[in-house]
């Protein structure tokens, strides 16, 4: 280049060059503040949470009447579900002598309790509600047609554990709605010829909802279930790359 | 010579078309990472609001001794709730929903067409075929509905101010097929005992005996509705010349189950009652204990 740097350089890009340019911001993020179209790829590229996405995608799908973002926001509703849920395990005890007392000192006595509880709750059914619009939208935008086939199935089994772990986190209040609801929907279960029973017994880990079955349900609640649909997730998310990104027309 | 050059003009053509294609496309960051942001922050935000004005239900402390009238399962349960006023618990509650799941999950396996992929319902057809499977599901869910709970025995007696003909009692719901004709007494008990033998199988004895009114009214019934009513819906579709590829009928019959699905909801969570009762909603009250 031709053009001469000039000799003395302003107190904002001395700054920049500080704070961007150092040795431990380098070692961190390998790329510079993502302000050029080299960085902002190389920061998508580089970072792993980022790398869900591809560095380029087509401008029909950066509109939001595309998806409307309902994938996203499922996946943003799992992520405040795990913290939330994580800070209610602080409070809460499986037991049936302890579970609705501690319930009851979380919403009166833990600063902040009620706010954690109450997000937790509707976050839940936010949830379901995204992932069910999310199934709709591939559907009425085709994006289950090959190659993606098999990803709908994997859609498809991620509703089914997003309503378990809505389902076993519905008894763990331990209030008259929460036995009931479960009291209900095990027995549907244990309808079935021949093999409802069992499973029911299975379910509840006995013939009626009890602290074998709270605690069933808090273990799958909390740690079964979500390491399943994790798993599920990546393999989601992984395959939407794989099969070349959101579908496009042909 | 010819031979090359053609291939350097065919190369120019595709390397003009990776060119056109790479101008539509968008950075990610930030075109895309600022939209999940924005999405992300409006929504912790409402939440944020909704949990600050709205808290979550607590009822009194779990008395299995006190059951509330009506117990009902979770709002995302309550549709095969409602299924199981109308049928056998074991079809509302376990077939129905897992044949459902895996029809879902067959979809792109009869769908294997690449028409209409990417954009929102782009097949000719497409959105009126969506509105009719919506409507034939809604409007057909709500009939059978106010069929099993008399609505046109109330409309009939309402009208004329005189009472359903006793001869007509049969088909006052579909509960009473079962309990007001004349069914030969054999055929309410046909003993299968020494023949199903669920001991045999290690499993606790059962007695699977069979009532054939029963049979009909609580399988045969809703089984061939729910089995019929989407195929004949389908060939009429098919007829009218409305749906003509795979992908036609199934954004019909998705639209129907979406339809159905939301009706059933719905009902369940608003319409029902003590004891399950079908009400208007501002007619339904609180559970009691």
């Amino acid at each position: 280049m031709a053009t001469e740097r000039p000799e003395s350089r302003s107190m904002g890009d001395r700054l920049y060059d500080a704070l961007f340019h150092n040795y431990v911001w380098r070692s961190i993020f390998r790329s510079g503040y993502p302000n050029t179209p080299r960085n902002q790829m190389l920061v998508v590229a580089t970072n792993v949470f980022l790398h869900l996405h591809p560095t380029r995608i087509h401008r029909t799908h950066v509109k939001i009447t595309h998806t409307y973002c309902l994938g996203g926001l499922s996946f943003f509703l799992f992520l405040g579900l795990t913290i939330t849920g994580v800070l209610l395990m602080f409070y809460y005890v499986p037991s049936v002598e302890r579970a609705y007392e501690d319930i009851l000192h979380l919403e009166q006595d833990v600063r902040f309790g009620f706010l954690m509880r109450n997000l937790h709750r509707w976050m839940a059914h936010g949830m379901v509600i995204m992932v069910l619009m999310h199934m709709m939208r591939v559907f009425y935008t085709g994006a289950y047609k090959p190659p993606r086939e098999f990803n709908w199935v994997v859609g498809v089994v991620l509703l089914v554990l997003t309503l378990l772990l809505s389902f076993t986190g519905y008894l763990l209040p331990w209030d008259q709605l929460a036995f009931w609801a479960i009291t209900v929907g095990t027995n549907m279960v244990g309808s079935a010829p021949v093999l409802g029973p069992p499973n029911k017994f299975a379910m509840i880990g006995g013939f009626e909802v009890g602290p074998n079955a709270l605690i069933r349900f808090y273990t799958l609640h909390v740690i079964g279930l979500p390491l399943l649909a994790a798993t599920f997730m990546a393999v989601h998310f992984w395959r939407i790359r794989r099969d070349g990104g959101l579908a496009r027309p042909l | 010579m010819v031979a090359a050059a053609q291939e350097t003009a065919e190369s120019a053509a595709v390397r003009a078309k990776a060119r056109r294609a790479r101008d539509e496309e968008l950075l990610v960051w930030p075109d895309l990472v600022f939209v999940e942001f924005i999405a992300a922050m409006v929504f912790l935000l409402a939440l944020t609001a909704l949990s600050i004005t709205i808290d979550a239900p607590l009822l009194d402390r779990a008395n299995p001794a006190v059951t509330p009238n009506p117990s009902k399962a979770p709002w995302y349960f309550l549709n095969l709730q409602e299924l199981l006023l109308h049928m056998d618990p074991a079809l509302a509650g376990v077939i129905v929903p897992t044949v459902a799941l895996v029809a879902l999950g067959a979809i792109p396996y009869y769908d294997q067409s690449n028409e209409g992929q990417g954009e929102w319902l782009s097949t000719p057809n497409a959105w009126r075929l969506m509105w009719i499977g919506t409507a034939v599901g809604s409007i057909g869910s709500i009939i059978l509905i106010l069929f099993d709970a008399s609505m046109h025995v109330r409309i009939y007696e309402g009208l004329t101010h005189g009472k359903w003909p006793v001869a007509l009692n049969f088909i006052r719901n579909a509960r009473s097929i079962q309990n007001d004709l004349p069914w030969p007494a054999w055929t309410r008990a046909i003993d299968t005992n020494p023949i199903l033998r669920t001991d045999l199988l290690g499993l606790p004895k059962m007695d699977l005996s069979i009532n054939i009114p029963e049979l009909f009214v609580a399988q045969i019934i809703p089984i061939s509705l729910m089995m019929g009513l989407p195929i004949i819906f389908s060939i009429v579709l098919w007829k009218m010349g409305e749906a003509k590829t795979r992908r036609d009928h199934m954004i019909a019959q998705f639209a129907g189950f979406i339809a159905v699905y939301v009706v059933l909801t719905l009902v369940g969570t608003a319409f029902r009652g003590q004891g399950m009762e079908l009400l208007p909603p501002w007619l339904v009250k609180p559970p009691v204990s």
